[in-house]
Order: C-alpha cells, then sequence, then structure tokens
C-alpha cells in the first residue's frame, strides 16, 4: 500500500473533520444566538400569472366542498371536475380549500389570507359551500330555530357571506363563482317541516346577496333533497352519499360554459 | 503516535471497509432519489400543477382537515399543530420550505439518516476495531511492542474518528451528486427557516431567522458527525468489551432499533430522556419539530450525548489498559 496515499486520505480526513466541528459549533451557537435578523414580511401578492394550460377551479367552504360523506372521497367538487376534464378535453386543474366544520365566519378569515387570494386570482371557476355549520351547528339547529337567536345568527352570516364574495371579487374581476345554497337534511324529521321554512329563508337572503355580485350565481339544492332524503344522504343523516353529491355535481355542471 | 495513527489508517484501507460503505450509501442514495422524484411526479399529476406556493397551500387544508377529526392521539395532533403552523409560516413570508434542488435532498437525507442509517454505517467500521484484532490474534503482536496500552488505544479512536468524517463526507458528497443529476445541482443560497420553538402551547416563531441553506447544511453535517462520533464510540467501547464482534454488533444494533421505536412512544416516560438513543434527532431541533419528550432542547440532548460518549471512552481506555491479554 503506498505511504502517500494513506497519507493523503488521513490529511482530507482531518480536513473534514475540522470541517464538521466548525459545523457543530455554528449549529450550536446559531441555536443559541440572541438576536434574530428579521425575517422580511411580504404581504404583496405576486402578481406574476404563470402559464396555465387549461381551467383552474378554486373551491372554498366546508365539508361539503371537502367532499365528507363520499366513499370515493371526491364530493360535488371532484366529480365536477372530472366532468369538466370530459367534456372539454381539456387539463383542468383544481385547489381544494373546503375545511370541515368551517362556518362563514372562518371562511371569512380565510379568503383574506394572502395565498388564498393567490389562488383565488388565478381561478376561472370559484366553487363556494358555506352556511350549513352556522345554521345547523351539528344538530343544535335543530332545537332553537326558532328563537330570535336565529335571526341574529343569520345576520351575521349574510355579514360574512357578502365580505366573502367581496373578496374573491376584489381578488378576480372575472371568474364565474357558483354558490351551492343549502338543504335541508332533517326533512323528514318531526320538525323538518318548519326547519325548512328557516333554510329557505337563508336561501332565499342568499340569493339576494349572491344577486348583488356580478357573475355570482346561486346554485339551489333545496329542491334535490327534498323528496326522498335518506337516500341522498351519508350514515351521519347530515351530508350527502355519493349518490347525493352527484346531485349537485350535475347542476353545478349544467351551468357552466365555456 | 503519528506511526501508529498511519499504521490504523492503513488497516483500515486494507480492508476496504470505506469502499463498501460508499457502495452502500450510493446505492441507498440512488434509491431515495428516485423514490422521491416519483413522488413529485404524482403530486404534480394530482393536483395538476408544479407551483410550490399551491401546494403547500393544499397541505395546509388537508393538516387542517385531519385534525378536525376526532379520532385522534393528542400527541399526533400536537405534532400536526406544529407543523400546520409552521408550513403557515412559510407561506406567509414567501418561502418555499423545501425548494427543489440537490441542496434540500442532502437536508431530507440527512435529517432522516440521523438516528439509524449513518450510525448503522458507522458501527460498520467502529465494532470491529478492537475485537477483530482479538479473533485474528494480532492483538499480541500489537501489544508486545514497546508502546502504552493507552496510545495504541488511542491511535485506535483517532482513526475512528477520522473514518467517521469520512464517512460523512462520502454521504454529503454522494447524495449531492446523485440527487443533483436529477434535480439539479442550484440551491446553495436558498433561504430557509430556523429558531422556531417548540413550547408547551405549541410553537413560537418568535426568534425564527432566515438563513441560507449552505449554512443550515453545514450546522447538519456538524451535528449528525456529532451524533456518529457518539454511536461510534459507544460501539468502540462494545468492541473493546466484548471480544465477539458480532455480539458487540448486535447489542448496539438493538439499542440504536429501540431507539427508534422509543422515540414514538415514551412521551410519557419521562426519564427514558437520559437514554442516548432518544436523544439522537439532533437535526430536529434545527428544523423544528416537537421532540419526542417535553422539556427536551438542542443542549440538553447534546449534554446527554456528551455524558455518554465521556463514559464510553473512560470504560474503554480503562478496561484496554487493565485487561488481561491471552
Amino acid at each position: 500500500m503506498n505511504k502517500n496515499v494513506i497519507r493523503s486520505i488521513t490529511v482530507i480526513a482531518v480536513l473534514f473533520c475540522l470541517l464538521w466541528l466548525i459545523g457543530l459549533g455554528s449549529a450550536v451557537g446559531e441555536y443559541y444566538a440572541g438576536k434574530p435578523a428579521k425575517v422580511p414580511e411580504t404581504n404583496t401578492v405576486s402578481k406574476k400569472v404563470e402559464n396555465k394550460k387549461g381551467l383552474t377551479i378554486v373551491a372554498l367552504g366546508d365539508s361539503l366542498t371537502r367532499g365528507t360523506g363520499d366513499e370515493t372521497g371526491k364530493g360535488y367538487v371532484g366529480m365536477l371536475l372530472d366532468e369538466i376534464k370530459e367534456k372539454s378535453k381539456r387539463p383542468a386543474q383544481l385547489t381544494n380549500l373546503g375545511i370541515n366544520g368551517q362556518t362563514s365566519n372562518q371562511l371569512r378569515k380565510q379568503v383574506q389570507q394572502t395565498e388564498v387570494g393567490r389562488q383565488i386570482q388565478k381561478a376561472d371557476i370559484v366553487l363556494v359551500t358555506i352556511g350549513g355549520n352556522d345554521l345547523f351547528r351539528g344538530g343544535q339547529g335543530l332545537t332553537d330555530f326558532k328563537t330570535k337567536e336565529i335571526a341574529a345568527i343569520e345576520k351575521k352570516y349574510l355579514d360574512n357571506l357578502k365580505f366573502t364574495f367581496e373578496q374573491i371579487r376584489k381578488n378576480n374581476r372575472e371568474a364565474n363563482v357558483f354558490f351551492i345554497g343549502l338543504y335541508n337534511p332533517f326533512i323528514d324529521l318531526d320538525q323538518g317541516k318548519e326547519m325548512s321554512k328557516v333554510v329557505r329563508h337563508w336561501n332565499y337572503d342568499s340569493a339576494e346577496v349572491s344577486a348583488a355580485f356580478p357573475k355570482i350565481i346561486f346554485v339551489p339544492t333545496f329542491d334535490l333533497f327534498e323528496l326522498k332524503v335518506s337516500d341522498y344522504l351519508y350514515a351521519d343523516k347530515f351530508h350527502p352519499n355519493t349518490k347525493g353529491y352527484r346531485l349537485i355535481a350535475e347542476r353545478v355542471a349544467s351551468l357552466l360554459t365555456w | 503516535m503519528n506511526k501508529l495513527i498511519q499504521n490504523e489508517m492503513m488497516k483500515l484501507i486494507a480492508k476496504k471497509r470505506l469502499i463498501v460503505i460508499a457502495l452502500i450509501i450510493g446505492v441507498l442514495v440512488m434509491l431515495f432519489t428516485y423514490a422521491q422524484y416519483k413522488q413529485v411526479q404524482t403530486q404534480r399529476e394530482k393536483l395538476g400543477t408544479s407551483d410550490w406556493r399551491t401546494i403547500l397551500q393544499q397541505q395546509i387544508v388537508d393538516t387542517t382537515n385531519r385534525l378536525s377529526s376526532s379520532r385522534m392521539q393528542d400527541e399526533w395532533k400536537k405534532q400536526l399543530q406544529i407543523s400546520l403552523k409552521q408550513q403557515q409560516y412559510y407561506l406567509d413570508h414567501d418561502i418555499n420550505p423545501a425548494e427543489p434542488g440537490a441542496p434540500t435532498f442532502m437536508r431530507v437525507f440527512l435529517e432522516s439518516s440521523i438516528d439509524l442509517f449513518i450510525p448503522l454505517m458507522v458501527m460498520v467500521i467502529a465494532s470491529d476495531l478492537v475485537s477483530s484484532e482479538h479473533s485474528l490474534g494480532s492483538i499480541k503482536l500489537l501489544l508486545t511492542r514497546p508502546v502504552k496500552r493507552w496510545k495504541v488505544l488511542l491511535s485506535k479512536y483517532i482513526t475512528l474518528c477520522l473514518a467517521i468524517s469520512l464517512i460523512i463526507a462520502i454521504s454529503g458528497i454522494l447524495s449531492y451528486l446523485i440527487s443533483g443529476a436529477v434535480f439539479g445541482f442550484k440551491g446553495w443560497g436558498a433561504p430557509i427557516l430556523t429558531g422556531f420553538n417548540v413550547t408547551e402551547s405549541g410553537l413560537n416563531t418568535s426568534a425564527v431567522k432566515l438563513m441560507s441553506m449552505w449554512r443550515f447544511l453545514l450546522m447538519d453535517f456538524g451535528l449528525v458527525w456529532f451524533v456518529a462520533i457518539v454511536v461510534g464510540s459507544l460501539s468502540f467501547m462494545l468492541s473493546v468489551l466484548i471480544r465477539s464482534t458480532a455480539a458487540g454488533m448486535g447489542v448496539m444494533l438493538a439499542a440504536l432499533i429501540s431507539g427508534a421505536i422509543l422515540t414514538n412512544m415514551v412521551s410519557s416516560w419521562e426519564s427514558a430522556k437520559y437514554l442516548f438513543m432518544v436523544n439522537l434527532r439532533l437535526t430536529d431541533y434545527m428544523k423544528g419539530t416537537a421532540p419526542p419528550i417535553e422539556g427536551m432542547n438542542l443542549s440538553f440532548s447534546i449534554i446527554v450525548l456528551f455524558v455518554w460518549w465521556a463514559a464510553a471512552l473512560f470504560v474503554s481506555f480503562f478496561v484496554f489498559t487493565k485487561k488481561d491479554v491471552y
């Protein structure tokens, strides 16, 4: 074995040993360094539009947007996406920002986020479902829907909805916005009739808010679930099942133009 | 002393262990590179975009949804909340947490190999440094020379440290070259955030600072090196204590693997934090993930490892100088 080879390998090893020691030292030093350098804040949405191919869809809202209850996990948004891809023969990109249990108040906060704004900005189609959690509150809405309280909740909800639409329009003037209305999952229960009245009222007011904005379309779903509601609901008797989502997706698909 | 070290280096190189290790690392890095490449591709296909902001936003929403599930362990929930907050912080500051390129791959590779893979490679060299002399019978030849025993052992230990430095360097260079061929060699100057503080109430972002990738990597390498040295010293000790190389390796392997398992379940057994194997994931502190046991931080882990290291060295030298060799 050549002595020089061994010597040079040893020297290289020593050098690396020193380098790693420096690394270790700086790691410990950095971890306990007192004052952090300021991280630059960026609140400006980059205006750079990437080269888009095909349609961009952004879905906002609650568990309905998420697809909770659908065995395939797609929800009406996923089904709609498939249909668009098939019909338009163009690639389509979906950003699903739906969060389970989201109320209109949380959505109001979500649309104010910089990145969410950027997503909306590049969208061709925006899909929104909201209000179910405001109204039903996981079943609590069944007991107090007659009281004065519900009026206050509705006022808040409509206010949030208006603000959300304003934000969407501020970021994107062109996109078609489809706002999916509420259905009454409790229609078969004892108080179903009275509950339906409240839901219809909310839907009417929501449609009014939507109508105040250009290209924001209110999509009713109340009638879809009016007959045989149990056939279209998931085991939790609240969210739609695969069939139910298909109904919603078909209704929205029929409204699309390109 | 110089001669002794050279002699040991010669033995090490003649055994061709380093080449074997380099081959293992090379093959594994190729596997990881391919896996990573596939992952990026499927993600791109699924989301229909390669825009990292969109992908990150989608991840944040997905995590939020997972958090809303009620059937989730508290531990796991907390971990997710921390990573969620971190992701949101990256997004708010317009910094890509995984800038594509070889340096990011190196970082991920280092972070995931620090507690098992790199220690294993170190063990390949350390575990038979002394015991093989026993099994070959050459220990007698070595000890009959007019050199103090502790000097013999020290030369072996220094050689081990040098070999470990080389192993870390090899893994760095190989992962850079191989992954660079696929992901590109750029990205040394990419910004990265460090200094996330995990406290009882969640993630504290007040001390977060911006850093260049190359500095972050240098620090990661230093930490990996330190862990490798500690593990190497421990298996060095076992190689002095136990004559059979296989038995020594077995003990060390069991300890390392138990460490990997323990970190997932020790959160309620607090005194486990004094075991060396739960403290191996030093790079996690730089990244800012929740430690396996509450109250652990970088200096704590380094001190624990340091104590284990000192004890291992003390035992090795004490036993080796006193032991009867026959």
